[in-house]
């Protein structure tokens, strides 16, 4: 994946070493991770937004010492910030980890990510000289593996599948500790933030997606959340609409995204979330609704199969959004029936999968509205078939 | 109270302890097998298989205090939950014990099912299977008349449909995929049923 990237804040330092990195951000200052959050507002960046001061507060203070888990899963096929993060400035990330583990005072520290970034992240972790050594893990593959409960099961030794959520992880976790699940990005900015850089809060790492003159363009950049999307991905009559979020998120139409400013606020005015950061800019010249289907066919296939509402309404949506993505009239009652199972799904799995995935399907039934109609009418708006979101095929 | 009626009510309960009991192996089961019955949700099934086992252990106690206030048998305290230490037909009434320690057993881990591991709580609600036969023989051996027979065939009715309900329970476990193989098997029996323009079905997740 190309990352060519601005080089502002989280991702200043010239290169992934201890020295680069004391030499850019300077030692990692005392400090108390939950004021430090508390402060700033600072909100997670694995895709909830959940405000990390409560949630540090959550695990803070039990019986038992907690475990602190930087996710840096990332599940997420469309966003590539957390393994940019990791290979660019894996120091941010472990000053967090240390910054957080003091605070809490917890018994133990481990990092998760793709086992393919691990040979690489080993060098960095051994040669500091923390209170708690970083235990690194490998993650399963797959879209799920990222979920908290999934993470904690592999950590503990189980399937790396979403677990029932009571007890919550942050009262029992890993090894039957509370259990700080945070995204590595969220723990970056704790560091800086540290350091006495407010603005780290108020700024999000975002994976951009989008297709000049035919060619693929992907990149990470660190945005300030004040401004607008506009000024990040060329909102012309080339692009149709914007995937934001990832694949638990919204479509917005081009023109309402160019209005959009990339605070909470700003995104909410459109029904949208930053989630995961992911910012995918659909060329004029593609079929939102097929884009979708595949995105949909994806996201049931990765489905843990463990609950009803995921295993009987998933592929049920996926396959009627194969229909509807075709230039063909679909059954009659195919659209209300789809908009109906979207209806029933959220809130009913054990973990946020189903409403993230019928979050996409009812945003892509209103903004590819037209595209509905004239496949009813027997023709589509694509005219390149490539594929422009991606989606991972993976052996299983 | 007189000792006839006493012994009437220690039958009573006993009696309507164990068709409760085979209820909740039922309803246990048709949980298990995702199943539902005529008129319920499906979380309906679990609520009535919880009312009913709580009944049926309401019984029980019934039966146990019945038996021991009865001053006819020599049946203790110490004799309703120590198997095998009654005065009266000590291994009739010691399979009843062992049956009342499991069900208490069963009971407290599913009134604290929330904060059990659930490594805990399943091995030992499948102990459930064995509590039953122990119940079903106690009371064949501990009678002191089987009412003519129809006693007895009220308790093979049970034993019927305490077999039926495990076997079933056993073959739907059998047959049930691992669960990731289970969406993908939903995935594409989905896709070929709106293919051909049939409705998708349901999928089992258990
Ligand atoms: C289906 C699903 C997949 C997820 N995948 C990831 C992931 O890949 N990486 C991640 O950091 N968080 C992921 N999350 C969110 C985590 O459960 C968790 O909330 C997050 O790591 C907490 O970090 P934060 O508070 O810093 O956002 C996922 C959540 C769901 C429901
Ligand atoms: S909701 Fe779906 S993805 Fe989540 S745990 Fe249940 S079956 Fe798995």
């Amino acid at each position: 994946m190309t990352a060519a990237s601005a080089t502002v804040a989280l991702l200043s330092a010239p290169g992934p070493t201890l020295a680069d990195h004391l030499a850019t951000h300077g030692p990692l200052p005392p400090g108390d991770a939950i004021a430090v959050a508390e402060e700033a507002g600072l909100t997670g960046r694995g895709g909830g937004g959940f405000p990390t001061a409560v949630k540090l507060r959550s695990v803070a203070g039990g019986r038992r010492a907690p475990v602190v888990v930087a996710n840096g899963s990332e599940g997420e096929p469309a966003s590539a910030k957390d393994a940019v993060l990791l290979s660019r400035a894996p120091h941010l990330v472990l000053d967090g980890i240390a910054l957080v583990a003091g605070t809490l005072g917890a018994a133990s520290a481990v990092l998760a990510a793709d086992a393919a970034r691990l040979p690489e992240l080993a060098p960095h972790v051994a040669e500091r000289r923390d209170r708690l050594p970083v235990r690194l893990h490998p993650v399963a593959a797959g879209y799920l593996a990222g979920e908290e409960s999934a993470l904690v099961a592999a950590l503990n030794g189980r399937a790396p599948v979403p677990t029932s959520k009571f007890p919550p992880v942050r009262e029992r976790g890993v090894d039957g500790r509370p259990t700080l699940v945070i995204n590595v990005e969220t723990l970056a900015r704790l560091a800086l933030l540290a350091r006495g850089d407010s603005s780290a809060g108020d700024r999000a790492l975002l994976t951009r997606r989008l297709e000049r003159a035919g060619r693929l363009w992907v990149d990470v950049v660190d945005a300030p959340l004040s401004t607008p999307l506009a000024e990040w991905l060329p909102l012309d009559a080339d692009v149709q609409a914007v995937l934001i979020g990832g694949y638990a998120g919204t479509w917005v139409p081009a023109r309402t995204a160019a209005r959009l400013s990339l605070d909470h606020s700003g995104l909410a005015a459109a029904g949208a979330r930053l989630g995961a950061g992911v910012l995918a800019a659909l060329p004029a010249d593609r079929c939102g609704l097929r884009e979708t289907a595949r995105v949909v066919h994806f996201l049931a296939g990765e489905s843990a199969g463990q609950c009803g509402p995921c295993l009987n309404g998933l592929p049920r949506i996926a396959a009627a959004m194969d229909l509807l993505a075709r230039p063909a009239p679909p059954p009659p009652d195919l659209l209300p029936a789809v908009r109906r199972w979207c209806g029933l799904l959220p809130g009913r799995g054990a973990c946020s999968h189903p409403d993230g995935t019928v979050r996409l399907v009812a945003g892509a039934l209103g903004v590819f509205g037209p595209e509905l109609d004239r496949h009813r009418a027997g023709t589509c708006t694509a005219r390149v078939h490539r594929a422009f979101l991606p989606v991972p095929r993976r052996p299983r | 109270m007189t000792g006839a009626a006493l012994w009437y009510l220690n039958r009573a309960t006993g009696m309507v302890a164990l068709v409760l009991m085979t209820l909740t192996i039922v309803l246990g089961t048709t949980v298990r097998r995702h199943g539902r019955l005529p008129g319920l949700p499906r979380f309906g099934v679990v609520h009535m298989h919880r009312n009913v086992a709580l009944l049926s252990a309401l019984l029980v106690a019934g039966h146990v205090v019945t038996a021991v206030v009865d001053s006819y048998v020599d049946i203790g305290a110490t004799a309703a939950v120590l198997p095998f230490t009654a005065g009266y037909r000590p291994l009739a009434v010691g399979l009843g014990a062992l049956a009342v320690d499991l069900a208490l057993l069963v009971l407290v881990t599913s009134l604290l099912r929330d904060r059990l591991p659930r490594r805990l709580w399943a091995p030992v609600h499948l102990t459930s299977y064995a509590l039953w036969p122990l119940a079903a023989v106690h009371g064949l051996t501990a009678a002191s008349d089987l009412g003519g027979g129809w006693l007895l065939l009220l308790v093979l009715a049970c034993a019927a449909a305490t077999a039926w309900a495990s076997l079933a329970a056993l073959a739907t476990r059998r047959a049930a995929r691992p669960p990731s193989e289970r969406a993908r098997d939903a995935m594409a029996e989905s896709v070929a049923a709106f293919a051909a323009g049939r409705p998708a079905g349901r999928y089992r997740n258990g």
